[in-house]
């Protein structure tokens, strides 16, 4: 019937201009579907380009929320990096963010340590805790075997109705008992950067990309989770320490997340609220695929991603488009990205049907 | 405190069945090696469509087919990319996610907070003779009680039939499979529709029956949950009731209590579900019972050409 039938083999090399241009042609391929899509929405090409690129960078108003939202996003997007490293799902990025926004919070109410090193003490407390809400996951797929995308996912449940019950419970605002905690004197906050919201978050987050940039390329545990990342067995046979190395990898992207719920509510809020770690998963996981798991492309991507969320809040409150058009937007792009990584991985040719059909 | 137990017991299935659906959807899809965890969005969509339909002056048949059919389309496109495109099935299952809860709320943007007919329990006649109690928990509509008699049949045709034999034969060990002369592809593709017609009567269960209406975020994680769920029920279908009649009685417990008025923390309460999924991975890890019931081939995607 048909002359050629396909055949799929898969790449030995891939080339490096390979790699960058289906990573470009998936993000190209997914902004045309989604104008398109946008177009049919009934907005015009210029209202596009003003709402996107205009108002999200050019304006001092909607640079500001871009660059506060992105700080959370880098933090949120690294995590999921360090652990795509070494072959660790982590989609628990909301749980661990709840942990250590919990335990920053911790610190505050009950004056745990001096006055004076407020600040640095919730700083360690949201790394501890965010660090052990995933370090847990990672030891209980090391060993005892559980499969680390249920126990990440599970624990988000188990971050936020703790902290729910916390926050119509003992952490109520005594005032006027709102489910919020109090808020946090002055010495418990990040310093305002004189631009609008952007506080001093951003530079734990630019620092924690440059310190994963060197982790991962750099360093003995990179080097050592690269040989995991390609083949846990080998790597175990040639003497590399596969748990220990897991361990730390996924400790610290749960640490990392717990950053981001730090730089929420010390930065941003200033209080425990409900709607802390709400909606980060989805945004984690893009920015860590889009920038290829590269620490420094994760701050491009949360920029970008960030970009996304002020132009989407503006085409809410203009166009009344419904707050589903950024998830949309997120989804085409990574779903183009994903596609386009076929031909990362394999070659695709077309043979003549009855004759050798082996390459 | 009879009268609360007496209540608890009769709202209990209704709340299971969406989780049972769902479920056993994704144990078919796992038993033949695909995990797809885009369940939650497929339920969305499903949910969504399906008030649509109704509200628009479709009647129950007509919503429940939209409704499927547009968790199979959404189904379709997972397939393609986790079991043609072979992209990692975590990836492609949460592409579908996030694709399934924005084009739900773009669709139903018009369409919330409308209350819908949706389906009624079966006519309480029928259960007269039955005592009170009893009565109660049978007295369902028949979308609960095809959840549980479909959990039933899916558990005999994966274990008991010969095109069980060869699904889950191609997720315990797609190579040998591919040896045997089982079309692999065929088989993943189909089970990931199948499955996806049960993750769509799941949504239609949230929409129709359990909240009649639909409204953002409705789905609230409970696709998630039926993800957890299957390791619990460690891929039985039969087993499969059990944990779902866990999740639902904790689920119709909080309206019961707080409707009594009691003083409880209600937040742990509705936690101890995951927390019990948690122990039990753990559990089995711990004792290495129920390891072997993971499909080997779970989230490995199969390609002759690279063969182990």
């Amino acid at each position: 019937m048909w002359r050629y039938k396909p055949l799929v083999s898969p790449r030995l090399v891939v080339t490096r201009r390979l790699a960058l241009l289906t990573l470009f042609g998936g993000i190209g391929t997914g902004l045309v579907l989604c104008t398109l899509f946008l177009l049919t929405q009934g907005m015009g090409l210029s209202d596009l380009a003003s709402q996107f690129i205009g108002y999200t960078f050019g304006n001092p108003e909607g640079l500001d929320e871009t660059l506060t939202r992105a700080i959370s996003l880098m933090l949120v997007g690294l995590s999921v990096t360090l652990c795509l490293r070494v072959k660790f799902w982590n989609i628990g990025v909301e749980g661990q963010i709840w942990a250590g926004a919990m335990a920053a919070t911790a610190v505050v109410l009950y004056h745990i340590g001096p006055a004076a090193l407020r600040l640095e003490t919730m700083f360690l407390a949201a790394m501890l805790g965010g660090g052990l809400w995933c370090g847990v996951c990672a030891a209980a797929r090391l060993y005892l075997r559980a499969n680390e995308v249920i126990t990440t996912l599970l624990m988000n449940y188990v971050g936020a109705m703790l902290a729910q019950q916390l926050l119509y419970g003992a952490w109520r605002n005594p005032r006027d008992s709102f489910p919020v905690s109090q808020s946090f004197p002055h010495g418990a906050r990040l310093a305002l950067l004189g631009f609008g919201h952007v506080h001093a978050g951003i530079f734990i987050a630019l620092g924690a990309a440059a310190f994963c940039f060197w982790l991962c390329t750099y360093s003995r545990v990179g080097s050592m989770a690269h040989a995991i990342a390609a083949n846990p067995l080998a790597a175990r046979a040639v003497g590399v320490p596969v748990a220990r190395v897991v361990l730390l990898m996924a400790c610290l992207g749960g640490a990392l997340s717990g950053l981001a719920g730090f730089s929420i509510v010390a930065g941003e809020e200033y209080k425990l609220t409900q709607f802390v770690g709400n909606d980060y998963i989805f945004p984690s996981i893009v920015i860590a695929y889009l920038a290829r798991a590269n620490p420094l492309g994760v701050v491009v991507a949360a920029i970008g991603i960030a970009a996304l969320y002020t132009a989407g809040d503006s085409l809410k409150a203009f166009f009344e488009l419904p707050g589903a058009t950024v998830l949309t937007i997120e989804a085409t792009l990574l779903f183009c990205v994903s596609c386009f990584e076929f031909f990362l991985r394999y070659r695709l040719s077309f043979v003549k049907r009855g004759r050798m059909e082996t390459p | 405190m009879s009268e609360l137990l007496s209540a608890w017991a009769a709202t209990t299935p209704a709340f299971a069945a969406p989780f049972l659906l769902a479920t056993i959807g994704l144990i078919i899809n796992e038993r033949a090696g695909v995990m797809n965890l885009g369940v939650e969005g497929i339920m969305a969509i499903a949910a969504v469509v399906a008030v649509i339909i109704n509200l628009s002056g479709g009647d129950v048949a007509l919503a429940i087919i939209g409704g499927v059919g547009a968790g199979v389309a959404l189904t379709a496109l997972f397939g393609f990319m986790a079991v043609v495109l072979r992209v990692e099935q975590v990836l492609a299952g949460l592409v579908t996610f996030a694709l399934g809860i924005g084009v739900s709320g773009y669709l139903g943007d018009g369409f919330q907070n409308q209350p819908v007919a949706g389906i009624s329990p079966l006519p309480a006649a029928w259960f007269a003779r039955l005592p009170t109690f009893a009565a109660g928990i049978l007295d369902q509509d028949f979308l609960t009680w095809f959840a549980f008699i479909a959990a039933v049949i899916v558990w005999f045709v994966l274990t008991r039939t010969g095109p069980g034999l060869r699904l889950r034969a191609v997720g315990e060990d797609a190579p040998a499979a591919d040896a045997a002369g089982v079309p692999v592809m065929a088989y993943r593709m189909g089970a990931v529709l199948t499955g996806g017609v049960f993750c769509a009567l799941a949504g239609c269960h949230l929409s129709l029956i359990g909240a009649h209406l639909w409204v953002d975020g409705m789905v609230a994680g409970r696709g998630w949950i039926a993800v957890a769920m299957v390791t619990l029920s460690r891929w039985s279908a039969l087993r499969a009731i059990a944990a779902a009649l866990l999740f639902g009685a904790v689920e119709a417990l909080v309206p019961q209590l707080l409707s009594s008025g009691m003083n409880v923390p209600v937040y742990f309460i509705e936690m101890s579900p995951y927390l019990a999924t948690l122990a039990y991975l753990l559990i089995a890890g711990l004792f290495q019972t129920g390891a072997d019931a993971r499909p080997a081939d779970l989230t490995r995607p199969y390609l002759r050409e690279e063969r182990r």
